[in-house]
């Protein structure tokens, strides 16, 4: 058969088995693909909301809803969740620059470096708590929105239902991200990744909190701009 | 063992990956790229604040910020998360699933359209009633809320308060 | 070897403690370590396996007692009570226990038995010894998906003794039954745990199959491309890319659905009125929605419960025909296509929910190309067993059983795949016939078809093949007479989910047929005991194993020792040259997939033992001695 001849010829290819086709150890590749499958579960939450926008006539006006910054009492839409924006996007870039220290086994720069991530991270929490707190105190939660649609027409909970179980996923993220560069800042400490000869666990954790990053691109333009 | 040494360097070669000083270059680069859209989004989104809902240049430039959006998961996930530096296969493998969102998302939002239209049509009431004006304070099924939870409210992700707006939904959530 | 150098690197890198890595070396293991939280790819499977089977019995039993009730509607069945309690009055099953009974039968055959007990035990027996590699990628994780399968199971079980009883709202559990907590007694603690339950079961499966994945894709052995693998491996490969692009939706959907249960929003309630509860203060919700992303996973499922049995059926048709599978590119292409196709097709479940007319004829057309690649593989299997030299053993029997229900049910789903003839037959029994031939039968099979064959290789001991016929014939005939009348009751109008019939004059004619599917369904499940019995007898007492390739197979699980230990290849993990379908070749019954090309003639590849043939003495004794 002309089939099986085709089959037979020996032709070493990325793919002929023995190796690698893509030239990861396989944790990388399972936290790939497990941040593709998460990103399913962010995308069907955030399509979600999407399909119950467009099912519901009118909407609150992100900007009324969301317009205070702390400490300051005048009328601040998109201040406050811009800085929370900057602060996650800074903590990606310490992160990707611990990643980089650790390719250069550069185990001071990784310690610093990670812990500038995680003071990043702790301060993203914070402010969401405040958010929260704030948003609590004006009768927002799930299941209780005060914010009129944006012609003053009543509004669904949804709004509320959706932004906090979304940006509470994300938060629970976030927070499992701190908490695993926290492990990683351990057993960098402890000189594990130095004795092991690789710092390729930093480089997995790198990819999640980068993933939660990339979910906070989403999610911000999604509440807050649109 | 040589593929060992090959992963450690996380699949580049060893001139690459330990030209430190081009690696953070692009770093700061890209850093400086993710700054300016997301400047340009907020820009766009003062813009557009005044703006009726509804307006056509309204919807345009939500489909401009979103279009952003995707040029900025672009920079994060090519550069940050290192998916361009990977081998053509490995990019492949991740990109390519990623399309099954276009028809996910166009059959999701498709049909909450619909919903709306048809609802809309088959039940003229409902229109109506979304053309109330909301009353403030909030007095159907919202009031009774804020009072009694505000201590719980301390750890909002841990234990979220049950948030029984009213006698009717405390009896469900039982 | 490279392959080990990736698999020790890997080892060192997920395990702090770093103990991992010696489980290669044959050291001691306590019975807890080598039987319950085994890491040995081999017990993991077999523990899905024989966890599966129970579900399948309960399961079944289930679908017994629900059938009695249509069946005999008017008979009282005193033993009843004595077997389900206050869930029986008087020898009559209560309505709602017969919800719960059909909603949890649904529910665990799907879930429990066709993803777990099959794509879990052959996913996780078969990648490895099929690619040549010591173990999964992360063994670790491997057996922590099997504990949280296991979890999941308990947490199932544990709600059938609840108060209020389990979940009755149907597999699906749409809101607002599931919802609202008082919408039906079974909707109370029931729906919570069923929640609990599937959201364990969720990730369960995502470990497995990003492992599934990751070891396919990274650990295949010297010369093991992706295109000789067997079809098998394909199947369960497949499976685990559908599973983890789609489960995560499903659970995206539940962490909604637990939101409308306990903390007030209304994510899939719209303002309705409820007899008892009064209006609903609920606003802008949309149940449609529920539907939509159970769908997304619903869909896929049911390839998810499908690909593996095809990949097995393939496997086992082409060692038991002598032949090579016919067109095996043809086949891996149409599976793909099935895997692309499956996430593009969901909302044809939901033609009848006032969905988008014009919406739902691009999934009409979506659907109906599925129809090319089933196809494809109908065609290929057909062709893969003419003029071949078919073996009748009790695994090619059950997968020549496979194609046919196959086709019997996939036939339907051309039709109710069509919006058109789908408003009539929607939630007919028309839907169940359809469904439970082409996928529930049909997957049923193809995981017989798998014990079957590879019941020598995993417990180095065959099965009775008298009681095999006697259990496939009584299985595919009965499969058949339960199934096939339901089509015609189905095109009646006769709606499925109701708890009895007996009020409509127009469905008095099929009093008679429903008691013929009942008496056909209670003798069909007391033939799955001649297989309980088989399998846990042929466990124990057995007729051992004499070589090491009984089936004369070229794939490479064959290669590997009788009851071979953890690591699979006692020496160095074999390099292979060839496709895993060479049979009946240039004057060779079989050539194995480690003989290399052009060497077909050489002495040392087709001497008994290399390729495995030859018969050695009291094998398990032997290796138990080298193993002590």
């Amino acid at each position: 058969m002309a089939h099986t001849a085709a089959i037979h010829t020996e032709k070493p290819s990325k793919w002929s088995g023995g190796s690698s086709p893509f030239k990861v150890e396989y944790g990388k590749l399972m936290m790939w693909f497990f941040l593709l499958s998460d990103s399913f579960t962010f995308g069907a939450l955030l399509i979600s909301y999407g399909t119950t926008r467009f099912a519901t006539i009118g909407w609150p006006d992100p900007n009324v809803a969301f317009n205070k910054f702390p400490g300051i009492s005048a009328n601040a839409p998109l201040a406050f969740v811009s800085l929370m924006t900057f602060i996650l996007i800074i903590s990606s870039v310490t992160m990707v620059l611990a990643v980089q220290a650790g390719k250069e086994m550069n185990k001071k720069d990784v310690v610093r470096y990670l812990i500038l991530t995680i003071i990043g991270g702790l301060i993203f929490l914070g402010c969401q708590a405040w958010e929260w707190t704030h948003l609590f105190h004006e009768g927002a939660w799930w299941g209780a929105n005060p914010f009129a649609n944006s012609n003053g027409t009543q509004s669904t909970q949804n709004f509320t239902n959706f932004f906090f179980t979304i940006t509470g996923f994300h938060g629970f993220h976030v927070f499992s991200g701190v908490c695993i560069n926290v492990i990683m800042l351990i057993m960098t400490l402890c000189n594990k990744f130095e004795q092991r000869g690789h710092y390729l666990m930093i480089e997995k954790a790198g990819l999640y909190w980068h993933f939660v990053d990339l979910v906070w691109v989403f999610v911000f333009t999604c509440f807050y701009l649109v | 063992m040589s593929n060992l040494e090959q992963l450690e360097s996380g699949g580049h070669t060893h001139a690459h990956a330990f030209d430190s000083k081009k690696v953070k270059r692009e770093i700061w680069r890209i850093t400086l790229y993710l700054s300016i859209l997301t400047v340009v989004e907020l820009i766009l989104g003062f813009i557009m604040m005044p703006w009726p809902e509804d307006s056509l240049k309204r919807h345009l430039v939500k489909g401009l910020v979103m279009a952003l959006m995707l040029w900025k998961a672009f920079y994060i996930i090519g550069y940050f998360m290192h998916l361009r530096h990977e081998v053509r296969n490995m990019i492949m493998v991740i990109s390519i699933p990623s399309i099954l969102f276009v028809w996910f998302i166009a059959a999701f939002l498709g049909d909450g359209q619909s919903y709306k239209d048809l609802r809309a049509r088959m039940d003229p009431y409902h229109v109506e009633h979304a053309q109330l004006p909301m009353e403030f304070p909030a007095e159907e099924g919202h009031e009774g809320h804020e009072t009694p939870e505000v201590h719980k409210m301390e750890a909002p992700a841990a234990t979220p308060a049950p948030a029984a707006a009213g006698t009717d939904t405390s009896k469900k959530a039982e | 070897m490279n392959n080990e150098a990736v698999l020790q690197a890997g080892a060192a890198t997920l395990h702090v403690a770093g103990d991992h890595g010696e489980a290669h070396h044959h050291h001691k293991q306590s019975f807890i370590t080598k039987y319950i939280f085994s890491q040995d790819h081999k017990t993991i499977g077999k523990q899905f396996l024989i966890t599966g089977i129970i579900w399948a019995l309960i399961g079944g039993f289930m679908s017994v007692l629900f059938r009695l009730q249509l069946g005999f509607p008017d008979t009282s069945f005193p033993w009843l009570s004595t077997v389900i309690g206050h869930w029986a009055k008087d020898g009559h099953i209560t309505a709602e226990a017969y919800y719960s009974l059909t909603t949890i039968h649904g529910t665990v055959m799907i879930f429990f038995v066709l993803t777990g007990g099959l794509s879990g035990t052959f996913a996780n027996f078969l990648i490895p010894l099929q690619i040549g590699a010591r173990d999964m990628a992360s063994p670790l994780m491997n057996m922590l998906s099997y504990w949280f399968f296991f979890t999941a199971s308990v947490i199932m079980l544990s709600s059938f003794f609840v108060e209020t009883g389990p979940f009755a709202g149907g597999w699906t559990a749409y809101p607002p039954l599931s919802a609202l907590g008082d919408a039906s007694p079974g909707s109370k603690t029931g729906m919570d745990l069923w929640l609990a339950s599937l959201i364990l079961f969720v990730v369960s499966q995502l470990l497995a199959g990003l492992n599934y994945i990751s070891t396919v894709l990274n650990m295949r052995t010297k010369g093991m491309s992706m295109m000789r693998m067997p079809l098998s491996t394909w199947g369960v490969f497949l499976q685990a890319v559908l599973g983890v692009l789609s489960f995560p939706v499903l659970f995206a959907g539940f962490i909604l659905l637990i939101f409308d249960r306990h903390f007030g929003t209304s994510f899939y309630l719209s303002d309705i009125y409820i007899q008892g509860v009064g209006a609903l203060p609920h606003e802008g919700g949309n149940a449609i929605l529920y539907q939509h992303l159970f769908w997304f996973l619903g869909h896929p499922e049911v390839y998810i419960v499908i690909l593996p049995a095809m990949g097995i059926v393939s496997e086992v048709m082409s060692t038991n025909g002598r032949k090579p599978i016919f067109g095996y590119s043809a086949m891996v292409m149409s599976m793909f296509a099935i895997v692309v196709l499956a996430f593009l097709v969901w909302a044809h479940h939901m033609f009848v929910t006032g969905m988008n007319p014009f919406l739902g004829s691009i999934f009409v057309l979506l659907t109906l190309l599925i129809a090319v690649p089933s196809a494809i593989k109908v065609f290929n299997w057909l062709t893969t067993l003419w003029k071949g030299n078919l073996r009748f053993t009790p695994g090619m029997l059950f997968a020549i059983g496979f194609v046919s229900v196959f086709i019997s049910g996939g036939l339907t789903g051309i039709y109710t795949g069509n919006s058109a003839i789908d408003i009539h037959i929607h939630d007919t029994y028309f839907i169940i016939a359809h469904f439970h031939l082409v996928m529930g039968v049909a997957a049923f099979f193809g995981m017989f078809c798998g014990v079957y064959h590879w019941f020598p290789k995993m417990y180095g001991r065959h099965m009775n093949n008298t009681l095999g016929y006697i259990h496939f014939w009584v299985t595919l005939v009965g499969a058949y007479l339960i199934f096939w009348p339901m089509h015609y009751e189905g095109l009646a109008g006769m709606p499925r989910r109701y708890y009895d019939y007996s009020s409509w004059e127009s469905f008095k004619q099929f009093v008679e047929l429903n008691r013929f599917i009942s008496i056909c369904v209670i003798i069909t499940f007391a033939a799955q005991f001649l297989f309980l019995f088989n399998f846990f007898h042929s466990i124990f007492k057995g007729r051992k194993l004499t070589v090491k390739n009984p089936w004369k197979s070229n794939a490479l699980e064959w290669t590997t020792p009788i009851n071979v230990g953890h690591g699979n290849w006692p020496g160095e993990i074999p390099e292979v040259h060839r496709w895993p379908y060479d049979y009946s070749k240039d004057g060779h019954d079989f050539i194995p997939q480690t003989v290399p090309v052009g060497e077909e003639d050489n002495p040392l590849y087709t001497s008994a033992e290399f390729t495995g043939i030859k018969v050695e003495e009291e094998p398990a004794k032997a290796h138990k001695k080298a193993h002590a």
